[in-house]
């Protein structure tokens, strides 16, 4: 496997190069926290100080706010207008390894059953660059999650930090055929390898956070009914929602239409299992305690999704422990979960 | 499981509704009413097919989107019905509506009675309110089929006399010789003749034998939580207990999250179910 490499002063051109044939979209703080944004075509100052975004890059998938649909009412009565083909060729530049795992664990609902039109032909047109963790936060579990912080498993090109350069693995036949036709890279020597070896060994490392997830579908099945145990883990919970809306594997949604006269739109929108309306019908609500809600959002991803799929939903980014306002941690609830033998129904 | 089946999405896409007309309404009680409904576009009215079980996704655009079942059976195919009680801002939005006004709607989804595990057997219907409606596209079903199936029982309930919904299918079922109908209210009035009784009590009286029997429950939660006891109470084993549930829903397709009993989603393994696959997680999640 004959890696390339790129040198960290001509990343500039090497995202201008890329943006004659795709949005290229790189970790901005534009708007106050680290995302992915469109590239401004020059700045590349994230080099110096990004870790992660705050907003996962799930966003250029399944936006906060999308419109699925437009209507009018005319006199022959209702007309529905699909979204016009999106023709988009997005570039996401900089996805860390555990978002990008979270990816293609979205990517199985999202194929499931019915397939979702507008998340996967998002999807399908973008190439994924990644670009390896070396400063992981002290939040981050990702090397317990089935992922580290150089794991190049689900993107199209993965870049490691090997000093003033980065070395560029072609991972996907889309990667490849990038590489292929863009001009300035550099073949990776015997030495680049050893020293790319050497930075993956370190950053994997230095995650310190580690949790067991070992019999873990088995524990919260037996302590599915133990309402002592889950009224103590939800009981600093404000509900605000953020560790959902902000999580790189949630995505839930809600549908809403609006009109003015004539005219409408249907649209979705993220959505929260730590809210009380995300679940509440005209006479009932099987969520109304927050107990329950709490419940939901620690089995779906810990429980329920590995029943359905075979894999745990979540990928050790930290994100919800690291925004969470009143310091909730999944890890300690993982942890404290009861065995079969100490569940109490 | 379901498979995705693609054919009648409206131009392509699983979440675009198809244009359809109402083309009566019926009142059932104070607050309930059945829609007759056809689409707009002829091929699709011709060619449209579903199975008792399955529901639809019905919008009043503008407004928004809610999940009903088909109530009515696909052995009577000329038109389609649904049976929605006023209590939401979409329901409250069809009930502004009248016959000619174009709703939307997108299905069918979801799995559906099991006709080849019910054929041969002895049928035990137990409803409540307005979960009559999804069983009354079995119960039709399964009547103009007659031959096929054994005894059946229906037992029936609603809070009073006037709540109870599909009064001329109740008639129409207590003339049939070949069906035991038992109808009770939990409170009778001056002109009630009936039982009075919550329905799993009456369905304790009645007291259908469990060998080679399934019984079909859909109600209000409270009556499906205290049903599924009296059942087993009379020798019913799980798997020999069906019923379809209803939770809130967006997408009706598995993917917005909301609707979910432990891993199964209502939508996308449902709305029917046995109790032996929910009966972990139903005691407190339904």
């Amino acid at each position: 496997m004959a890696n390339k490499k790129v040198g960290k002063k001509d990343i500039t051109g090497l995202l201008e190069q890329w943006s004659q044939q795709f949005a290229v979209f790189a970790p901005s703080k534009e708007n106050g926290v680290a995302e992915m944004l469109k590239w401004d075509g020059q700045d590349t100052s994230f080099l110096d100080w990004y870790r992660n975004t705050v907003v996962p890059p799930k966003a250029s998938f399944l936006p906060p706010m999308e419109e699925m649909f437009r209507f009018q009412k005319g006199k022959e009565g209702y007309n529905i207008e699909p979204p016009p083909e999106d023709e988009n060729k997005p570039l996401i530049f900089g996805v860390r390894p555990c978002d990008a795992r979270a990816m293609a664990i979205l990517d199985m609902t999202f194929k499931d059953a019915y397939e979702d039109p507008y998340y996967l032909s998002k999807r399908k047109n973008t190439v994924l660059v990644g670009m390896g963790c070396t400063n992981p936060c002290e939040s981050c579990f990702c090397t317990s999650m089935g992922t580290s912080p150089t794991d190049p498993t689900n993107v199209d090109l993965m870049l490691i930090d090997i000093g003033d350069e980065f070395l560029i693995e072609e991972v996907t036949d889309k990667g490849k055929e990038l590489t292929a036709k863009t001009k300035g890279l550099k073949e990776a020597t015997k030495d680049d390898e050893a020293k790319a070896k050497q930075a993956n060994k370190a950053s994997y490392d230095r995650v310190t956070r580690k949790l067991d997830t070992e019999g873990i579908k088995d524990r919260l099945l037996a302590s599915f009914d133990d309402e002592e145990f889950w009224e103590k883990t939800a009981a600093k919970c404000i509900s605000c929602g953020i560790c959902t809306l902000l999580c790189p594997t949630c995505y839930c949604f809600d549908i809403n239409d609006e009109m003015v006269k004539q005219e409408g739109a249907r649209f979705r929108s993220w959505d929260s299992c730590g809210f009380p309306l995300y679940t509440k019908m005209p006479m009932e609500n099987p969520r109304q305690e927050k107990w329950r809600r709490v419940r939901q959002k620690v089995c779906h991803k810990y429980e329920f999704y590995p029943m359905t799929y075979d894999i745990i939903a979540c990928t050790g980014c930290g994100r919800c422990i690291r925004l969470c306002p009143v310091n909730w941690d999944i890890t300690q609830v993982i942890e404290s979960v009861p065995t079969k033998t100490e569940a109490r129904k | 499981m379901t498979v995705s089946d693609t054919k009648f999405f409206a131009q392509g896409n699983v979440y675009l509704p198809h244009i359809a007309v109402i083309e009566k309404i019926v009142e059932e009680t104070p607050g309930v009413r059945t829609y007759h409904f056809n689409f707009k576009d002829e091929k699709l009215r011709k060619e449209f097919t579903f199975d008792s079980g399955q529901f639809g996704q019905y919008s009043v655009l503008g407004t928004g989107e809610a999940t009903f079942c088909i109530s009515s059976s696909p052995t009577r195919p000329d038109h389609l019905e649904f049976a929605v009680q006023k209590v939401g801002k979409v329901t409250n939005a069809l009930n502004r509506l009248g016959v000619g006004a174009e709703i939307g709607f997108r299905g069918p989804y979801g799995n559906s009675f099991p006709l080849d595990f019910l054929k041969g057997k002895n049928l035990v219907f137990v409803g409540g309110g307005i979960g009559l409606a999804p069983l009354r596209s079995l119960i039709w079903n399964v009547i103009d089929n007659r031959d096929k199936y054994k005894k059946i029982d229906i037992v029936y309930g609603a809070r009073t006399p006037a709540d109870l919904c599909f009064k001329y299918d109740l008639e129409a079922w207590d003339k049939d010789k070949t069906v035991n109908m038992v109808t009770t209210v939990d409170r009778g009035d001056d002109k009630w003749k009936g039982k009075v009784g919550v329905v799993p009590k009456i369905l304790e009286e009645v007291a259908p034998s469990a060998g080679e029997s399934v019984a079909i429950v859909c109600g209000p939660p409270i009556m499906i939580r205290f049903t599924f006891p009296v059942l087993e109470k009379l020798g019913f084993k799980p798997e020999q207990m069906l019923t379809t549930l209803e939770k809130r829903m967006k997408c009706g397709i598995g993917k917005c999250g909301r609707c979910n009993i432990g891993n199964l989603y209502v939508c996308r393994d449902g709305p029917v179910f046995s109790y032996a696959q929910i009966k972990d997680f139903v005691s407190s999640e339904y």
